[in-house]
């Protein structure tokens, strides 16, 4: 490693956890979720120098990119509940990061000042050892560890596709994406499950984001489709791909545009479960001809991973985007016979 | 397979909405059938193991079945049939579809996790698992309820980053995340000791054991009544699982300190839940506060660590998830009747719901430890256990724990009998609700009938076998 590397990794990872702590510590939620983004995007750069290209793609778009956006939006809805119930200033802007309310707490009272500030310490302590303990335990770990790349490498001509990482996550340990995909849905449906939202309507936007949003769409939809197809081979795959596609929608709904009333009843919910639902189909196929769950036979695990990875990208985007949208549309409603209070009420 | 049905069951739950009550029933008749006959192929051939996708351990996922697993899974089967059963008479329809595809999905992560013999994969199936919970506590809506689910949701992240921390350190140390292959790798290293701290705490805050119990009350107590039996029944039932299979097969249990730290965690849990327990004065809360103690008790195996102990925080553990959703049930019986869940204005229950006090009574009688059921059993392997080592700190702690028990079941069915001066508009509660929870208490003191059956089960592969060897050979008898 050149010094000229050994800078760059050194101010990376001072950068990295700046940004983590001015993260932390900031008052303005706006500024901690920019702060946050940054840490991502300097983050994916931190798994390229670990030559993790998979995971820094992933790490941009999905923990930079759509998380950002999300918390962005979320801060946005709370600003207009906070508005509704007339305590902007209390609810949002004013979230103090612990010194701060032990600082409040100072003015108000000296004695119970002292037995909080004798708790932080106390916190600080322990904290200190927990990770002095994990440092020690850490650097007594041998620096060169095999995992299991050599095996992965064994079976990759078998495994139906080139890029390792894909290899990992759609065969050899589909099980796991597999499930995966299961808590993804979950997010939605814990999402969905909530209490709805205001509705909002189709709006029209500047004239910036309208052109932007006519440029940049086809564009997106390209590279998703790049990035599904690359990944057998290369970097890339269902999840990057998948976000791509959330990214457009994303910005499709940022622009104002609403999908049309008919797509949200039953199409919605089959663009959401096809990932899943083709994933469990194969691997359930994959019994009939007396092998294991899962079994992909090589001679077709290339097709089938192509599959199950184009149906997972569509329900990965579909997802996002919908978790970005916030509450289920409005066409969900169940006829209103049957609405009313829960079952329980305490 | 026990995965996949409730997986097709959510898609098809999710898809079509209107017919979830039906969909969601059959599925999950199916998942009890096929767990008998999962209990029917183990009963034949012994411990099973299944590569997923051909490839095998290390470079696959491996799914194993002992007699461990299977009696969580025939348990999972049989609580969750009743609640299926109860919430589909308890929930309105808009409720409904969203509480069977979660619920289809909690059961998929509870299934996975009990045949599960890779450590990475138990940790999406945990993932699964705490995502599923929170999101149903915050189907009750309101704002504790909401407030209870944000901080569940907080604590369950914060467990499975801990338990991830402790893996990431075995698989660099060891090239694997195979139950079976780490433990034949394991050696006594820093590294080993940190991950193992790391992936106990991390389970420790899912299982709620004293102190980290502190999210579990209020989570248990305002989520809907079917969601909160879920949860004391099964949820906590699942990282504990995943602690003893660690502490029995993967870590070294050469040291007896960490055992002995967690067992009078165990002790200080019950006797805390226990008076806390008393000192509620909502039903529910009281109710929760109570599995915060029971859980205690499967901690007491640890310090022990005979094959006897374990075997008695496994009857515990089985009578406790039959008994507590009954009393959950209850509770939402007699919360719906009167609207309210305060102890002292409980308003003559006694004649008004007969099956609804019979069940929680029944409950309450496995709950305490009385003979002939199944929580008697349990503590009863758990005494004789302590006593054969010689601790008697940990019976006299495991006794006053049943008479705080004691105290706090009977002051609720006292005040069911007495009169209150108030009569208030009751509510209709259905039948089928009263019935669900009696056919589950009734389960619990059932269990207790047929322990040497049951007692036969768990020696399937003898799961507890090797700790105790390890450990003190010879002092089980």
């Amino acid at each position: 490693m050149t010094l000229l590397q050994w800078a760059f990794d050194g101010l990376l990872g001072i950068t990295l956890i700046w940004l983590a702590w001015r993260t932390l510590a900031s008052a303005d939620l706006f500024k901690a979720i920019v702060l946050f983004i940054a840490f991502g995007l300097l983050m994916s750069l931190a798994w390229v120098r670990l030559n993790a290209p998979d995971i820094a793609l992933a790490e941009a778009a999905i923990g930079a990119g759509l998380t950002g956006a999300l918390l962005l939006v979320a801060l946005a809805r709370l600003n207009v509940v906070a508005a509704q119930t007339g305590d902007i200033e209390s609810n949002t802007k004013q979230i103090s990061a612990p010194e701060d309310s032990a600082r409040t707490t100072a003015v108000v009272g000296q004695g119970v000042s002292n037995k909080h500030n004798l708790f932080q310490y106390f916190l600080v302590l322990m904290l200190s050892a927990v990770a002095a303990g994990l440092a020690y335990a850490v650097l007594s770990l041998p620096s060169e560890a095999p995992g299991l790349s050599r095996d992965v490498a064994e079976n990759l001509n078998v495994s139906g596709v080139s890029n390792p990482v894909t290899a990992v996550l759609l065969n050899f340990r589909g099980y796991d994406t597999l499930l995966e995909m299961a808590v993804l849905l979950l997010a939605l449906l814990g999402v969905w499950s909530l209490n709805r939202l205001p509705e909002q309507y189709e709006s029209s936007p500047g004239l910036v984001l309208d052109m932007l949003s006519r440029l940049l769409v086809p564009l997106l939809l390209l590279v998703a489709g790049y990035l599904l197809w690359v990944g057998s081979r290369a970097p890339g795959g269902a999840f990057q791909a998948g976000s791509v596609l959330a990214a457009a929608g994303v910005l499709l709904l940022l622009a104002g545009w609403r999908p049309a009333a008919r797509f949200l009843g039953w199409p919605l919910r089959f663009a959401l479960i096809i990932g899943l639902a083709v994933f469990v189909s194969v691997a359930l196929l994959m019994m009939l001809p007396g092998g294991q769950l899962l079994q992909l036979p090589p001679a077709f695990a290339g097709a089938l991973i192509l599959l199950i990875e184009t149906a997972a990208t569509l329900s990965i985007g579909v997802t996002l985007a919908a978790l970005f949208y916030g509450s289920r549309p409005r066409s969900e409603q169940i006829p209103p016979h049957h609405t009313g209070s829960g079952g329980e009420n305490e | 397979m026990l995965i996949v049905l409730p997986l097709i069951g959510t898609l098809l739950c999710f898809l079509l909405p209107r017919q979830v009550k039906a969909l969601g029933l059959m599925t999950a008749l199916a998942i009890a059938a096929s767990a008998v006959a999962l209990l029917w192929q183990l009963l034949q051939q012994g411990a099973m193991r299944y590569s997923v996708g051909g490839w095998g351990a290390p470079l696959g996922i491996d799914l194993y079945a002992d007699g461990l697993s299977l009696l969580m899974l025939l348990i999972t089967a049989t609580v969750g049939l009743a609640i299926s059963i109860y919430a589909n008479a308890a929930f309105k329809l808009d409720k409904l579809v969203h509480f069977w595809p979660l619920w289809l999905l909690l059961w998929t992560a509870l299934n996975a996790l009990f045949l599960s013999a890779d450590l990475f994969n138990l940790y999406v199936s945990l993932e699964l698992l705490g995502l599923s919970a929170v999101a149903l506590v915050a189907l009750a809506g309101g704002s504790a309820a909401l407030g209870a689910a944000m901080r569940y949701l907080l604590v369950s992240l914060l467990g499975s980053m801990l338990y991830l921390l402790g893996l990431a350190l075995l698989y660099h140390s060891f090239a694997s995340v195979d139950i079976a292959i780490l433990a034949q790798r394991m050696e006594s290293t820093p590294a080993v000791w940190a991950a193992m701290a790391l992936m106990t705490v991390g389970l420790l805050l899912k299982t709620a054991l004293f102190p980290l119990h502190f999210w579990l009350p209020p989570a248990h107590a305002n989520a809907p009544a079917a969601v909160s039996a879920l949860l004391s029944a099964l949820v906590v039932k699942g990282s504990f699982y995943i602690l003893l299979r660690l502490w029995l097969e993967v870590f070294p249990l050469s040291h007896a300190a960490p055992g002995q730290l967690l067992g009078l965690l165990g002790a200080a849990a019950i006797l805390w839940g226990g008076v806390q327990a008393l000192r509620q004065t909502r039903l529910k809360m009281l109710i929760a506060y109570s599995t915060v103690s029971q859980l205690g008790y499967l901690f007491i195996a640890f310090p022990l660590a005979t094959t006897m102990a374990w075997k008695g925080a496994m009857y515990l553990l089985l009578s406790h998830a039959l008994a507590k959703s009954a009393m959950f049930l209850a509770a939402g019986n007699l919360l719906l009747f009167g609207g309210h869940d305060r102890i002292t204005q409980l308003d003559r229950v006694a004649q008004r719901l007969p099956l609804t006090l019979a069940a929680f009574a029944l409950a309450g009688v496995s709950i305490i430890g009385l003979p002939i059921s199944g929580g008697f059993i349990g503590k009863w392997l758990l005494l004789t256990a302590a006593m054969q080592s010689g601790e008697w700190g940990w019976a006299v702690v495991m006794i006053l724990g049943s008479l705080l028990a004691a105290a706090y079941i009977f002051k609720v069915i006292g005040y069911a009998f007495t009169q209150a001066e108030v009569t208030h508009e009751a509510c209709e509660v259905s039948k089928t609700m009263g019935a669900t929870a009696f056919v589950l208490a009734l389960a619990a003191i059932v269990l207790g009938l047929i322990a040497p059956w049951l007692l036969a089960l768990m020696d399937i592969a003898e799961p507890f076998a090797m700790s105790s060897a390890a450990l003190n050979a010879g002092a089980a008898a």
